[in-house]
Order: structure tokens, then sequence, then C-alpha cells
């Protein structure tokens, strides 16, 4: 077969997968009812110039948008509403904003009281509604409007609404420019990992574009990167059990090869991997060692509530089903992104369960020793040529009787006992001091659990 | 110049790209060489990408366009170096030259990608052919409107890990305050996301630390986890998932109707399909049909049968074949019974057809009901068909058959009612066949009178008498009534026979019409009436008889012989 038949087979092959993969259904209707919403919202504060905020003629357009805001929250949880420029996106979508005057106008009009967002956690009924366009339509307020609104909406009982700042864009090329900023992104992954769970909580649909995008930029700082690692040790709390799964898992996978596909699907993967306790509830059933069989099920039983048939749903669903499934188990071995993170969690588990009497060199130098029936023997070497002696995370104690945190995953198989690591508050055991390379010294004396 | 991987053979790299041709109203000031190239390039790929939505794959069409795609594009950048083409909301620049223009949101390559958070797209002189390829691919995906939940551009680039293509891209917002203001203190309205109490407990028993160092690992030992997520194995890594889904929603005990499931076998199907991988979708059957999921099981098969999974196992039998080959044949519970009538009533192939009736009757007697349904609103042919098909997969429907056959206004519609109620098993209902004895068509009273005769009994006789005495009625239908009388009679009706088989002539005239119709009906009936008379009579009768009635005599006694061979 010549190459450019070749190439047609490819791309028709390309194109019916995704045909296979869409949900344009939903996507359509979110966007549709983004639209409208927008439009409305734009509208009402237009009013505003005209009619006072309590005039009959809001009434009815007032109603509308607590009916449209209903709807809309129905379909995706909450409504995150950003305008930047002249561009409005409702969670993450675009909205098209050709022909409509109204959506170009929403980022003027919220820019007035100099914000550039809202969150809406929960429908509004008339009155709250009334009370959001009036708290826009006051003069704003010196030096902080936005301070101003937030506080006329809290004392009008508004408390659903979230505001925020003005917003520009960003593209990949500021990483390029050295701008990047590894605790911003992991915070947004933290927040839309926590988003997906309240998501299936409330038995709505995974939506998993905007967590793919938190994971991509990630993988664009580097899943070995020691700006990461640092950020992940000193900026974010790190029993978050989400972020940290993904963090270890991410390494692992990173260290194994795995392409970058893979990798992101692995990512993804990570920050939902629990899901399935977020649909279980607050249930007796949800505890303990009834909760640890059914969860992964659950999970993937959620997270089939997607549409669409992608590889990336397959691996993530896969992922999710196996994550506690052992090496040596009666139903088969896991796949490889559960291998991973059945790693990662349990590394991660560990030290939540044990960390007050254990450090994460303890956690690697006991789990090590469980290859072969609980892990894959390839696999659990992998954790600890990645992870090291010292973990990141884990408390060190100096041979000059410092304390200081370890910071980075291995850098090579010379440094594999000595990472980077940051001197800590002896107080509050915080690495907040002077970041040092443990491979010029001092020695590390001991590991310690904390 | 050497020619870089994957030009074209004879053809030269540095062929001149052809000059832009502006659009009615578009500013297109492109003047420098290399905007010329960038432009004829992105125009190639903007019409390959595009062109997907009217043809399929592989179409000539759009391999000419593929071949003029990677033309221009290698000619480009290998007279011009990397080319970092800047994409605004409706148009494309090279260093400030606009090489590409288009309004129309719809066709704008532009505007597609714009639209994803693309913001820069540059190709260098190190970009393959593969990786052409693959940006031709993301770029038609997005034309064709599709994945918008999973992917958008960026993120189905960045999969692709494309070394010769970079891109930069809108990756979300950040906020610019240009007057910051204090955040808001954590709002209580937040609940947060906490699992219960307990979770991931008990963790198994850790074993007593031991020494670890650093060994590398040698390449084979992980090469088994990277082949595993590869996209060659991906239909093996879907019937792993398959099957845990389906032990899980029994394991589980998930709710029925379980529709998100449903839904995914019937994605999973489809991507079977259009990947052409039919072995794994059999085995995908197999292992439905197979699973103890009870109901679960039942909805994901009929969920499966779908027009599409017809059509997709259609075009995959050979032209003119009549039944599906061996590797297809475990996909026939897959095919639902109404796509296949669906298609069966539209196509005008024979030979489809007759394997399209296969397949529907292959569905018998499990959706008997939902076929006999179908069946009014059929045409005539197919109806008879599938109703004598219905009789035989499903005898214990045959009355329902005939009662809806004889409902029909076409007279051979009604007579394979009537042969369906002569197939039926069990007891049959005879008055409405009876109240046919008196129906207009003759071919009908005919064939009323065999089924009487076949299922009838001594309830029948008078009736079939009463026929037999009135009306005008033909020769083969009177010799129909007389088979019949003496099936459901045949002692009574012996002796009635033999007296009306010499019936007595007027003097001059001879016999009547009458005594005619009814030593005819003698002369069948006989044929079926045991005992040494009967024969004898029929053989003096063939002596004396004319020539027409000589033969009907000789055929009664054919057949009564025949039927003593029969036992």
């Amino acid at each position: 077969m010549d190459e450019m038949r070749e190439a047609q087979r490819s791309l028709g092959r390309a194109l019916g997968k995704a045909h296979a993969g869409e949900d344009r259904e939903l996507a359509q209707r979110v966007r549709d009812e983004g639209e409208q919403l927008c439009q409305m919202l734009a509208g009402l504060l237009k009013m505003t110039r005209v009619h006072a905020p309590d005039n009959r003629a809001f009434d009815a357009p007032v109603a509308e948008f607590g009916r449209a805001l209903s709807s809309l929250l129905g379909l995706v949880g909450e409504v995150h509403l950003v305008a930047v420029d002249d561009q409005a996106y409702v969670n993450e979508m675009r909205l098209r904003s050709e022909g409509k005057p109204g959506l170009r106008e929403l980022g003027p009009e919220l820019k007035h009281q100099n914000v550039g967002g809202l969150t809406f956690q929960a429908s509004l009924d008339d009155r709250q509604a009334r009370a959001l366009v009036a708290a826009f339509a006051a003069p704003p307020a010196d030096p902080y409007p936005r301070t101003a609104v937030r506080e006329r909406l809290r004392r009008a009982g508004v408390t659903t609404v979230e505001l925020h700042g003005i917003f520009r864009f960003r593209t990949s090329d500021e990483a390029v420019e050295g701008r990047r900023d590894p605790t911003e992104a992991l915070k947004r992954a933290l927040q839309l990992s926590a988003q997906a769970w309240e998501a299936v909580a409330a038995g709505r649909a995974f939506n998993p574009l905007p967590l793919r995008r938190a994971v991509v930029e990630i993988l664009e700082i580097g899943p070995c990167s020691l700006d990461l690692w640092a950020a992940w040790v000193t900026g974010m709390p790190r029993k978050a059990h989400a972020l940290a799964v993904m963090m270890h898992s991410l390494l692992l996978g990173e260290t194994a090869g795995l392409s970058r596909g893979v990798l992101q699907d692995l990512g993804v993967a990570a920050l939902v991997h629990d899901v399935g306790y977020a649909a279980l509830g607050a249930t007796a059933t949800a505890a303990g060692p009834d909760g640890l069989a059914r969860h992964p099920g659950e999970g993937a039983r959620a997270l089939l509530r997607q549409r669409g048939f992608s590889e990336a749903k397959l691996r993530r669903l896969r992922a999710v089903l196996d994550h506690h499934r052992g090496f040596d188990g009666p139903r088969g071995a896991p796949s490889a992104l559960g291998a991973l993170l059945r790693l990662a969690e349990d590394y991660v588990n560990y030290l939540r369960v044990s960390g007050e009497r254990l450090s994460g060199s303890d956690v690697l130098a006991s789990m090590a020793q469980a290859g072969g029936s609980a892990y894959q023997p390839a696999l659990l070497q992998l954790l600890v040529n990645a992870l090291g002696k010292f973990p990141p995370g884990t408390l060190l104690e100096l041979a000059d009787g410092r304390r200081a945190r370890s910071l980075s995953p291995v850098r090579g198989q010379g440094t594999f006992a000595t990472p980077l690591a940051r001197l800590c508050d002896t107080a509050t055991g915080e690495a907040v001091g002077e970041t040092l390379d443990l491979a010029r010294g001092p020695a590390v004396r001991r590991a310690l659990p904390g | 110049m050497a020619a870089r991987p994957g030009q074209a053979p004879g053809r030269p790299a540095t062929t001149p790209a052809p000059r832009l041709t502006p659009m009615p109203g578009a500013d297109l000031r492109a003047v420098s060489a290399a905007a010329q190239a960038a432009g004829a390039a992105i125009q190639a790929l903007a019409r390959a990408a595009r062109s997907f939505v009217l043809y399929d794959a592989g179409n000539t069409v759009i391999r000419q366009l593929l071949e003029t795609w990677r033309t221009r594009a290698l000619e480009a950048l290998t007279t011009h170096g990397e080319l970092a083409l800047e994409v605004r909301p409706f148009e494309m620049a090279l260093r400030g030259e606009v090489v590409y223009l288009d309004p129309d949101r719809e066709k704008s390559l532009a505007f597609k990608l714009f639209r994803d958070g693309v913001r820069r797209l540059t190709l260098t002189p190190t970009a393959s052919w593969e990786e052409l390829l693959k940006l031709l691919e993301v770029v038609a995906l997005r034309y064709t409107a599709v994945r918008q939940q999973e992917d958008d551009t960026v993120t189905l680039l960045r999969r692709a890990d494309l070394k010769g293509i970079r891109v930069v891209a809108v990756e979300g917002f950040v906020p610019s305050e240009e007057r910051p203001e204090p955040e808001a203190a954590d709002d209580p309205a937040r609940k947060g996301a906490k699992p219960a109490e307990g979770w991931d407990t008990p963790l198994p028993r850790l074993p007593p630390p031991g020494p670890i160092a650093f060994r590398p690992l040698p390449a084979p030992a992980l090469a088994g986890l990277r082949a595993s997520e590869s996209d060659e194995a991906l239909a093996s890594s879907a019937m792993g998932l398959a099957r845990d889904l389906l032990a899980e929603a029994v394991r589980g005990g998930w709710p029925t109707p379980s529709a998100d499931l449903v839904a995914f076998f019937a994605e999973l199907r489809d991507y079977l399909l259009a990947e052409g991988r039919l072995a794994p979708l059999r085995q995908l059957v197999e292992l439905v049909a197979g699973s103890g999921a009870g109901e679960i099981r039942e909805q994901i098969l009929s969920g499966l049968g779908n027009a599409r999974t017809l059509d997709l196992v259609l075009a995959a039998v050979p032209e003119g074949a009549t039944d599906l080959p061996e590797d297809l044949l475990g996909l026939v519970p897959l095919l639902g019974l109404a796509p296949a009538l669906d298609r069966l009533e539209k196509e005008p192939d024979s030979r489809r057809r007759a394997l399209l009736l296969k397949l529907v009757l292959s569905r018998l007697p499990r959706e008997a009901d939902t076929l006999l349904h179908r069946l009014p609103a059929l045409e005539p042919g197919l109806a008879r068909a599938l109703a004598h098909g219905l009789v035989t997969g499903a005898p214990e429907k045959a009355v329902e058959v005939a009662r809806f056959l004889l409902g029909q206004k076409d007279q051979a519609l009604r007579i394979a009612g009537l042969e369906s109620l002569a197939q039926a098993p069990g007891e049959v209902p005879m008055p409405p066949v009876m109240a046919l004895l008196d129906d207009p068509s003759e071919a009908i009273r005919v064939k009323a009178a065999e089924v009487l005769g076949r299922r009838g009994d001594e309830g029948a006789r008078e009736v079939l008498l009463r026929a037999l005495e009135t009306g005008d009625r033909s020769l083969p239908e009177v010799e129909a009534l007389g088979r019949a009388l003496a099936e459901v009679s045949p002692v009574q009706a012996g002796r009635l026979l033999l007296g009306w088989l010499h019936p007595k002539g007027r003097f001059l005239v001879g016999i009547s019409a009458q005594q005619k119709r009814l030593q005819w009906a003698a002369v069948a009936g006989l044929a079926l009436v045991p005992g040494e008379e009967a024969e004898r009579q029929l053989q003096a009768l063939a002596q004396a008889a004319d020539e027409e009635l000589r033969k009907h005599c000789l055929a009664s006694l054919a057949r009564r012989r025949k039927g003593r061979g029969h036992g």
C-alpha cells in the first residue's frame, strides 16, 4: 500500500474513532444555555442605567435569568462565567459572540466593578437575582469596588455567588519565557479535582477537558522538574490526596517512558481516581473495607456518565477500576495505569495513615519488600529509583543537627540518597529556609516522621 | 537538493508556490516569497482538513488534497525554513504579513485554531510527513466538530508530542488586576470535598523495611508496560475494560436500566467497527452474551443492535454473498431485528435481500411478536415471505399470523394466511375458514376447502356439503370440496360420494351440471375413502367415462395407491 493511501486510511480511522467519542449534545446545550445566561446578565446590568433595581421592569428578566441559571447548573454543576477582553467563557467553553453584542458587552459591564468573572454555586431566587443586579448597579466604591460588591451581596444574603478579579489570557509561551508558575498550576489542578468530586457527588456528568488542560500544564513544567516538586513540598497541602497521587503517578509514568498522551490520561485519572467515594456519599458503606471494595467500581460507574468513546476515557476507566487491584490478584494483573496509580496511592496512603510514626523513607523501604505480591517488581524498583532514599516531602535530620525537608525526586543514580532539601523552621517543621544540595553536604543523619 | 522524507518523487523541492488568490474583500498583503509559500501551505492544510466534511477519507479528492498539503508544506519549509504563523480570529500571519484570510466562521482554519486558544503555530524544517499528517488530522477533527468534551486542538497537539510543530496557545486565564483587591475569606457556602471517614482503609500490612538502592532497569523490563498502553493495544484493553465493567456491574449490583453502561458498549462497538476490528467485536458480543449480567446483558445486547451495526457488518460481507461469512456469524445476536427489517424493505439487490431475510428469521422465535407487529406495514411479497418464515420459526404464532394475513386485501397474503393455519400446531379455529367457502375469490375458496380437509373435523361436513350443493362452482373447486369432505368424515362421506358417482341422467338431456359437479367431487373424494368398494366403483367408472372423467378417475386411483404405499 502506498504512503498516501496509508495516510488516507489512518485519517479515516482517526475520524471514525473520534465520531465514536462525540457528545455533541451536551456540549451544544452548555454552549447554548451559557450564551443565553450571559446575554441575560449583560442585559440586566445594562438596564440598571435606565431603571432602579427595584423597578417592576426587572420582574420578568430577573425570573428568566434565575430559570436559565438553574437549568445550566443542572448541566454542569457550578457555573464559572469568565469575561476576558471581549470574549466570554462558561466553564472554559468559549461562547460565540459573533452577532451577539450582549456577550461582548458583558466584560465591560463587569469590569466597571473590577470584576472579571463570577461563579454561581447554586440557583438564585428572584430576590437574590435582583440583589445581584442591585449590587452591580451601585457606583463603584473606592478603592475596592469588587470588595464592595461582595459586601453588598453578603448583606443581601447572596452567599452562593463568588466574584473574581480581572483576567487576561495566559499563553503557553509564557512557560518558555520562564513565567509559568508551578504553584499556580498545582492549585488549579487541586481546585479542578475538587470540582470533579463535587460534580460526581451531585450525580452530574464528568467533564475531563479542564482537568486535562491542567495536567497538560503540569506536564509542560515537567513531572520530574525540581520546580514542580519544590512547589508541591513548600506551597501545597501535601495531604491533598488526589494531587499527591497525581504528582507521584506522573513521576512514575514519566520515568517509565510513557508517551505524552498516556501521561495526560494518567494525570487526569489520578485526579479523579477516588471519585467513587463521592458517588457513595456519606453512607455507612462508604467507610472501611466495604467502601474500599466498592469505590473503584462506583468511580468507574460515575465516570461512565461522560458519553463518547475515546482512548483517554478507556484508559481512565481502567485505571480507576484497577487502582486497588494487586499484581497477583484473582482478577488478573491491573492495567498499566492502574498499577502505577496503585503504587502511587499506596505510598501516599501509608504516609497519610502512618505519617505520625513513619517517614517517607520508612514507607518506601517497606513497600520495596512487597514486590511480586502486591506490586510488579519492576514498577516497585521504578518507584524506588524515582523517589530516592529520601522522597520529596520527607523531614530530614542533618548531620549538623539542622532539619530540612526533601524537595526533589531522584536527579540521577549518584544522588539517590542526596536530594535537594530546604531548611525547616524548627518550631513548625515548615520548609521555609535555604535550599541545600545534599550532594554537597551535610550528610543526612536520619529521616523523621511528619 | 536532496528530497526530504516523504517528498513526492519527481517533484522539484523548489517549485514556486502559486500566488494567493485574495478572497473578495480580503486585505491580503503578503508580498514576500516566504509569505506566499506559507500561505499556499496553510490554504492546502485548510482545504484538506475541510474536505473530510464532504468526502470519505478514501476518496480520490482527499488523496489529491493530501498530496497538495505535503508538497506545499515541504516546499515552504525547505525553501524558507521555520514558519512561525501568528493565529488571529480570521487570519494567519507570517512576520506581520497576512498569509491566510477567511471570514467564514464555518470554513476558516484560523477561526478553528483561534477558537481553541491557538495563538501561534510554528512549522519547523524538521517536521516529518507523519507530523504534518498528524497536524492535518487534528485540524480535520475540529472541522468535523468532534470530541468537544475530551479534547481540543491544544490537548490533541500536546498529546501527539510533535517535535517539528510547535504551538503557543491560551491555556487558561490568569488574574490581571490593575487595582488588586483583597481576596474574599474562605466561603462558608463551599462544603468542600471529603470522602467518608476511614476511606481507603484498612491498608495491607507493610512488610518490615529492607534496604533500598537505585537499580537501573533494563529496557525490556518496562517495554510491556508501555506497549499495553499503546494505540495498538487499545482493542484488547477495551475488551479488558468491558469484561471488568460487566463483572463490576454484577458484583456491585448496579441499578438497572443502566443507560450509561449500555451507551458505553455501543460506543465501544462503534469504535471497533470504525477500526474494522470485527474479531474483537465478536468477542465483545460473546462476552456480553455469556456474562451473568441478566437484565444488563439484555439491555446491552439490544442497545448494540442498531442500524449502524448492521450497515457496518453488511459492508464487511463480500458482494454477492447470501450468507454471513463464518467470522461474522458470531455477530448475529448483535444485529437487531428492526434495523434489519428497515434495510430489507429498501434493499433492491436480491442477494442482499436473501441475506437480510435470513438475518431477520434468525431472530425467531425470540422476536416473533416484534416481527408480527411489523407485518402490516410491509409490502405483500415481503410480508408473505416473513409470514412463512414466522410460521416455520415460531409455529405457536401461526394462528396470529393467519389472522393478520386473512385480514389483508391481497389474495396471495390471504392464501398464505390459510396455509399458516394449516401448519399451525394445536387446535385451530375453523369457523373463519368455513366462512371463506363463500369468499368471492375462487382461489381462496379452494384453499379454505383444503385447510378444512387437513385441519377440520365432523363439524365441517355440513358446511362442505352445503358448499357442494349450492352455487356454480368450478371443477377444481368441487374437487377440493370433495376431498375435504372425505377427509373430515371418511365413513359417512364414503356412502354419499358413492351415491354421487353414477348419476341418472334425464331422458335425452343427460346429467345436469350439478350432478356432474357432484360426480367430479365424488371421484376426488373417493381417492381418500378406505375400502375395496370405492376402488371398484372408480375403476368401473373409468372404463365407461369420457376422456376427461376417465383421466380424473385414474388420477384418484393413483392417489389411492400412493396413499396406501405411504401406509
